[in-house]
């Protein structure tokens, strides 16, 4: 079955390198601009993983979990959170929200194809 | 002031502080009498403003982007034209910038040396490439070259001077000795 990832960032340039990263491993590869974008694009798919960004306008990373989490629907959609952002609170924020896991940029994509694997089976 | 504009016209002098932007590094900040600056050779350094918050940055990057399968140590990556950009537009967002206010100029890739002079070609396609995706509107660039630059950024209004200097002249330029920023974590994979 084809995995089919939701790629969450405000940059065209960094959901291009994330996109390659994860296309080169036989990924399906969505994107969406921010937060608002995302659920607007998940009322109408299910995707087996989201990979967010936290800085985005409109609707940030924080935002976007916490919407995702309240519901029924995507309690068990893996969260990936792929930040520059490095402190602990912003971690334990994200973690406390209902992130599954918390990647620091520039990011290794084999690191980051590791951790799909094992989030995704 | 509308956008970035080139300084012919201000002096540095020493009331004014200095943000000095080494390798890997970026810089963010609105403040009267703040000069953020840096000196490239094969670098590139891209200086963004927004002329409705009037923020002012400036990044320093070594590289385009790595080879396929060149990349041992994830900190490598933070040398990197991606991150350089990415750290220094989410650092102009998250103190109130627009990304779609934002002009650009795009310092440095000089051919320092005859077997380096497709880095610094590199970076700066890197960089105009990068901005290009992002729509962000480039209203100036100074690259290429056989000299290195000492690029001064006036942090409140987003004047730029930009100096030549040749490599007969006196560059103890303080970037190339500085060893690049480290940050902490670069890379990690933690999950919950």
């Amino acid at each position: 079955m084809t995995t089919r990832i939701l790629a969450v960032d405000d940059s065209p340039s960094m959901r291009a390198l994330l996109r390659n990263a994860l296309v080169q491993q036989g990924y399906v590869v969505d994107q969406a601009e921010d937060g608002v974008a995302a659920l607007e694009w998940l009322e109408s798919n299910q995707p087996h993983l989201v990979i967010t960004d936290i800085n985005m306008p409109r609707m940030d990373g924080f935002e976007l979990i916490e919407a995702l989490r309240q519901g029924d629907r995507f309690q068990d959609l893996p969260i990936l959170v792929l930040t520059t952002e490095s402190s602990e609170e912003k971690k334990a924020r994200a973690r406390n929200a209902g992130a599954t896991g918390w990647i620091v940029k520039p990011f290794d994509p084999e690191k980051l194809c590791a951790a799909v694997r094992r989030v995704t089976h | 002031m509308s956008a970035l504009s080139d300084l012919n016209m201000f002096s540095v002098t020493g009331r004014e502080r200095r943000l000095t932007v080494i390798q890997g590094d970026y810089a963010v900040n609105s403040d009267e009498g703040v000069v953020i600056t840096t000196v490239l050779g094969s670098c590139v350094a891209v200086c963004l403003y927004d002329p409705v918050t009037m923020l002012s940055g400036m990044n320093h990057f070594l590289l385009a982007e790595p080879l396929p399968g060149h990349v041992a140590d994830p900190s490598a990556l933070e040398r990197y034209g991606a991150f350089a950009m990415e750290q220094l537009i989410n650092g102009m967002i998250k103190q109130g910038a627009n990304r779609k206010s934002m002009k650009a100029h795009i310092y440095g890739g000089a051919s320092m040396h005859g077997n380096m002079s497709d880095i610094g070609r590199s970076n700066a396609r890197f960089a105009r490439n990068f901005l290009d995706c992002d729509q962000i509107v480039v209203t100036k660039e100074d690259v290429g070259g056989a000299f290195a630059r000492r690029v001064e950024m006036r942090a409140r209004t987003g004047q730029i001077r930009c100096h030549h200097i040749s490599m007969t002249q006196e560059t103890s330029a303080p970037v190339f000795a500085r060893k690049p920023v480290v940050r902490q974590n670069v890379g990690d994979v933690e999950l919950f």
